[in-house]
């Protein structure tokens, strides 16, 4: 079952086509990386799905029926450009925005209290949104997207701009909704936080999903294939090998291509039956990253 | 746009006097009543020397009437006076030739264009007659310098002939002034409020919990109600002032004023306040910082301020034709007609017209302002041609 399915959406800027036909889906309980570019259409997909911009084509299904008010009461979302209304008191912003969401009385208040007190800003409850540092402005922000306990949490760029800690608080609490069951969906241009964070991802580029599935699969099926190896011996019996697609050598060293990416286990197994000393052999697992700079830097139109 | 802000100015300035000084008679037709013949005769005699006008022709019917006789004969043509086959009925009594007091019966007492142009040749008469075979004292040279004073008593519907003071002059200033200080300055607030909060972008978090129409809708007439209570609260002592004894006024301020005119101020002003604060919101939603709002704001300014300059200069006549007019007018309707409804005796049908106006305009403002705002709430950046915002009317946001 799928919480979310984005079925076909396309919008158009001018004449500039900032989505194209973007399709994917997001599971129940997972946390749903969109990656990208900056301006590869992360924004504009995503205030799409929060009924923000009405596509000029596709859907937002949300378990079985097209998003409306509804999904919006559901959901947390923490805009790229963030702002607060500066001359609000900090409580008063934080139960207005839930009252928004139809969250209102002494509950609310209360946890709005406790997040205040987990984000170390207590004691600033009754200053001024526009005393606060920017950080802290920040802070306020994330706990206006979570406060009203939604089933959704739809965060963009949520790490930009933020300290280490800050990042690490956002982490943790993105982990705990994860565990209680929620939709976490968040987009960034951040390798490193999708791959540690997300269990599905879809990659936009050109307004074009070039990839999307859940993260194991696709390092899967991009991990390498390649095998660097620095070996003593006879190597020729690799050429004979059915599961060796070509190997190069280097001199010092040589390059094997294996033709699936498990095989590499067979290979070191066959090198050691043949009594070949190993030296080094390197068969690392592919990051997100890599796999990011493979398709977006060349020139789109790969898809899964 | 330097080159064009003198001529912007003069512009005003020159409409403003135009507007203020615009004044028309058209045919009108007058009764004069006395007492004396011999009144009538000098009277008419001096009135057709009154050089021809070109802005309207007054025709005069003379009429020798007794004092006791003067309630049936109005009552007589009350109905002609309400339709304007006849314009009004001067009456001079006897005791006009030692006061000069002269009484004028009309649906617009006010009309001082007229009663100004008539003034010369009434006072020419009395004056003559006063000091025909006399020396003269002090007080006969007081009386020789006192222009002819005309009491207006106005004619309507009702029954009863009020004599007509300056209160309801002074009182469409009132309404006029409190409708155009406070659109501008709730306009204005409304208009900081919206590029508040697209320059700080909450507006982003706003529209993830509602749409982009039911924030606008909301912030209109949250607005206009609390414009309303406040507005209320400000008119709070006429309402005392015509539903209780309390007060006492002296005679030459004296309202003629019901609550049904209050009332209909009051819904007016919300129907004003939807309508600008509209137009105010969709100026605020287009540009991102108050500076280059400035420069769009202007046309919605020229929408309250020519208004306001019409029906300030309508004081002298509130029936001349651009009143008239303007007061059926989109937007203008909204500031002339609560000024013309204190000052004359407008037709239920006229006022009921005005009122299909003012809500059209308003729904219609309310739809296309929809359309701007949606759009332009989400754009920041560089400032948007006026061509752009034209193409935001198409989008599919």
């Amino acid at each position: 079952m799928y919480a979310l399915e984005v079925k076909n959406l396309s919008k158009n800027f001018n004449g500039i086509r900032a989505v194209d036909h973007a399709s994917f889906t997001v599971p129940e309980g997972s946390v749903f990386g969109l990656i990208g570019r900056n301006g590869a259409g992360k924004t504009t997909t995503i205030r799409m799905m929060m009924n923000i911009y009405v596509p000029d084509n596709g859907e937002v299904i949300l378990r079985g029926t097209k998003i409306g008010q509804e999904f919006k009461n559901k959901v947390g979302y923490l805009p790229e450009e963030r702002g607060l209304y500066k001359k609000m008191k900090v409580l008063d912003t934080l139960l207005f925005l839930a009252e928004l969401k139809g969250k209102t009385g002494k509950d609310v208040e209360k946890k709005a209290y406790e997040y205040l007190k987990r984000f170390d800003i207590a004691d600033r409850k009754n200053s001024k949104v526009e005393d606060l540092s920017k950080g802290n402005q920040q802070k306020i922000q994330f706990i206006a997207a979570v406060l009203h306990d939604p089933e959704f949490l739809i965060f963009d760029e949520p790490f930009a701009g933020l300290d280490p800690i800050n990042t690490d608080l956002l982490k943790d609490i993105i982990l705990e909704k994860k565990a209680e069951g929620k939709v976490i969906i968040f987009s960034t241009h951040l390798m490193d936080f999708a791959e540690k964070l997300s269990d599905h991802i879809a990659m936009i580029d050109h307004g074009k999903i070039i990839l999307k599935g859940s993260l194991g699969e696709i390092k899967t099926q991009f991990a390498q294939r390649n095998v660097t190896l620095e070996a003593e011996g006879d190597l020729s019996f690799l050429d004979r090998a059915g599961f060796v697609e070509k190997v190069e050598n280097f001199g010092n060293s040589f390059g094997v291509r294996v033709k699936e990416a498990s095989q590499t286990q067979e290979l070191l197994k066959l090198l050691v039956q043949n009594n070949v000393r190993v030296n080094k052999f390197a068969a690392n697992e592919i990051s997100l990253h890599e796999i990011f700079i493979t398709l977006a830097g060349k020139d789109s139109n790969i898809v899964k | 746009m330097t080159l064009l802000i003198p001529l912007f100015m003069f512009g005003i300035l020159g409409l403003q006097t135009f507007l203020i000084q615009y004044t028309d008679v058209e045919n009108a037709f007058l009764v004069v009543a006395s007492e004396s013949q011999k009144v009538l005769d000098n009277v008419q005699d001096e009135l057709s020397r009154m050089p021809k006008n070109q802005d309207g022709n007054i025709e005069f019917m003379f009429d020798k009437l007794e004092k006791q006789k003067l309630e049936q004969r109005l009552s007589n043509i009350r109905t002609q006076i309400l339709e304007e086959k006849i314009t009004g009925l001067i009456y001079i009594s006897d005791q006009a030739l030692k006061n000069k007091k002269v009484e004028y019966y009309s649906k617009n007492p006010n009309n001082n264009v007229l009663l100004n142009k008539i003034k010369p040749s009434i006072n020419k008469v009395l004056t003559d007659m006063f000091f025909v075979g006399r020396q003269l004292s002090t007080e006969e040279l007081e009386f020789a310098k006192n222009n002819v004073d005309f009491n207006g008593f106005r004619i309507s519907a009702d029954k009863e002939i009020v004599e007509e003071g300056i209160g309801n002059t002074i009182l469409s200033f009132l309404f006029t002034f409190l409708l155009y200080m406070s659109l501008l300055f709730t306009g204005q607030m409304t208009m900081t409020s919206v590029i508040e909060e697209k320059s700080n972008k909450i507006v982003e978090v706003l529209l993830s919990s509602v749409s982009s129409r039911e924030l606008m809708t909301g912030k209109i007439i949250g607005t206009s109600i609390t414009g309303l209570a406040q507005m209320a609260i400000w008119i709070s002592p006429l309402i005392i002032l015509i539903s209780t004894t309390w007060f006492v006024l002296p005679p030459e301020f004296t309202l003629k004023l019901s609550m049904w005119h209050l009332l209909f101020f009051l819904y007016n002003y919300f129907i004003a306040l939807i309508t600008f604060l509209g137009l105010f919101a969709t100026v605020g939603s287009i540009f991102d910082n108050p500076q280059d709002a400035q420069s769009g704001i202007w046309p919605i300014m020229m929408l309250i301020i020519i208004p306001f300059f019409i029906a300030i200069g309508m004081q002298t006549n509130p029936e001349n034709q651009i009143a008239r007019f303007t007061s059926f007018f989109p937007f203008a309707s909204l500031i002339v007609m609560p000024a013309r409804i204190t000052l004359v005796d407008i037709p239920l049908a006229h006022l009921i017209l005005s009122i299909i106006i003012n809500i059209a305009t308003m729904v219609l403002i309310f739809i296309l302002a929809g359309k701007i705002y949606r759009v332009g709430i989400l754009i920041t950046g560089k400032k948007p041609k006026w061509s752009e915002v034209v193409k935001w009317f198409k989008y599919n946001y």
